[in-house]
């Protein structure tokens, strides 16, 4: 398996390769940008659009799920959260329109959750104090520092490894599905024509649960987590 | 695709080098645009409805309270306008009735005041007519007595003859 292509180097500390991953989350921020700038125009108090009726029943759930999660008080991180949800499942999607999803790349997915890791420790010493935070890690026993040390690290990195993870393995299972596909009509077509005719259709059928079942809920999952964690972190 | 573009090479499957932070960035520039763009307009549109339809429930509920005052006013006020009326009534008709009364006791003072008058005239003219025919009748009496006897009769029989007749005329 290849990992992103690398597309050019920025000439800069002996060249930073510029990557697909980049390049596609380009794309992503762009059409979430355009997105938003399409859907928030032309809104209106009274008389609005479906569209604007759309645009804001999804900004009022976000809103709720917030607040169901993490509580009235944490509302700020509404539009983290809904940045980071939009962002993850539009990256996820990127792969079924033949481009390698951002989030099938360790660098983005370990960024987002580096994020995650910052907001975490500063909403929770600024929420207990240095002195309570640091309380927190020998309880409830003494005896499990050294477990909530590791777990303090272990649940970010298992965050970024998991949405890493699903992404990549549907590349992973989208090619070794295209090989056995090919294989399989070879041994059925092999003398009639080199053409994989099991090639065709089959997978568009399987990737409605690899890609977009496995998008829609990591992002969800990852979105969750994060709400979680942070709302834990700081009660 | 190696035949068709040319490729600089791939980098590994999994990794982590400077991309980590140009992801992070590239996710905290998202969040600052979205933020401001999406998030930020969409809410401020739904909080300001939210307000209005707060705004217009309470301006809702003082027009409901003012008009439940006013109608206990007007209730108040048709009730004394009521009384007020019944009681201007009530006021006329005995003031009505008095000044009736009134009326008719002066009529009736009058009246039996006239009939008093009357009586006391009639009384007087009556006694006054007696008075006057006694005087011509003792005359003419005389007057015809002399004449007529042409004898000389006594005083005392004179006053008897003239007293018997006055008192004969008279009933």
């Amino acid at each position: 398996m290849n990992g992103p292509e690398i597309l050019f180097y920025i000439p800069i500390f002996g060249g930073l390769p510029v990557t697909e991953t980049l390049r596609n989350t380009w794309i992503v921020m762009a059409i979430l940008i355009l997105l938003s700038l399409w859907l928030t125009s032309g809104m209106k108090m009274q008389g609005i659009s479906k569209k604007q009726v759309v645009v804001e029943q999804g900004v009022k759930m976000l809103y709720q799920m917030v607040e169901d999660t993490m509580g009235k008080d944490k509302l700020f991180f509404a539009p983290y959260i809904g940045t980071l949800f939009l962002f993850v499942l539009f990256s996820n999607l990127m792969g079924m329109f033949a481009m390698r999803a951002p989030t099938a790349d360790l660098n983005t997915t370990a960024g987002l959750i580096l994020i995650y890791f910052m907001l975490n420790q500063y909403f929770a010493i600024k929420c207990h104090g240095l002195a309570g935070r640091l309380k927190g890690f020998v309880e409830p026993i003494p005896v499990m520092l050294p477990l909530n040390i590791v777990g303090e690290f272990s649940t970010p990195i298992s965050m970024a490894l998991r949405l890493f993870g699903n992404i990549a393995s549907g590349i992973v299972i989208t090619s070794l599905i295209y090989q056995a596909l090919t294989w399989v009509s070879n041994l059925v077509f092999g003398g009639i024509t080199a053409f994989p005719v099991f090639a065709v259709g089959i997978p568009a059928v399987l990737s409605i649960y690899f890609d977009v079942f496995t998008d829609v809920m990591q992002a969800y999952i990852v979105t969750m987590l994060t709400m979680v964690f942070l709302a834990m972190a700081m009660d | 695709m190696d035949n068709l573009f040319l490729s600089l090479g791939y980098m590994p499957f999994i990794s982590i080098d400077w991309t980590i932070i140009a992801q992070l960035l590239n996710t905290l520039i998202l969040f600052l645009v979205l933020k401001k763009l999406l998030f930020g307009r969409v809410k401020q549109i739904i909080d300001a409805r939210q307000a209005e339809v707060d705004k217009m429930y309470s301006d809702a509920d003082a027009a409901m309270t003012e008009a439940d005052r006013l109608k206990n006013l007007y209730a108040d006020s048709v009730a004394g306008a009521r009384d007020e009326a019944q009681r201007i009534v009530a006021d006329a008709r005995k003031t009505a009735e008095d000044q009736s009364e009134a009326i008719l006791d002066e009529a009736r003072t009058a009246a039996s005041n006239m009939l008093a008058k009357a009586e006391s005239e009639i009384a007087s003219e009556k006694k006054k007519a007696v008075n006057e025919i006694k005087d011509e009748i003792s005359d003419i009496a005389i007057m015809i007595a002399e004449k007529v006897v042409e004898k000389e009769i006594t005083p005392a029989d004179h006053e008897k003859l003239i007293a018997d007749f006055i008192d004969r005329v008279g009933e």
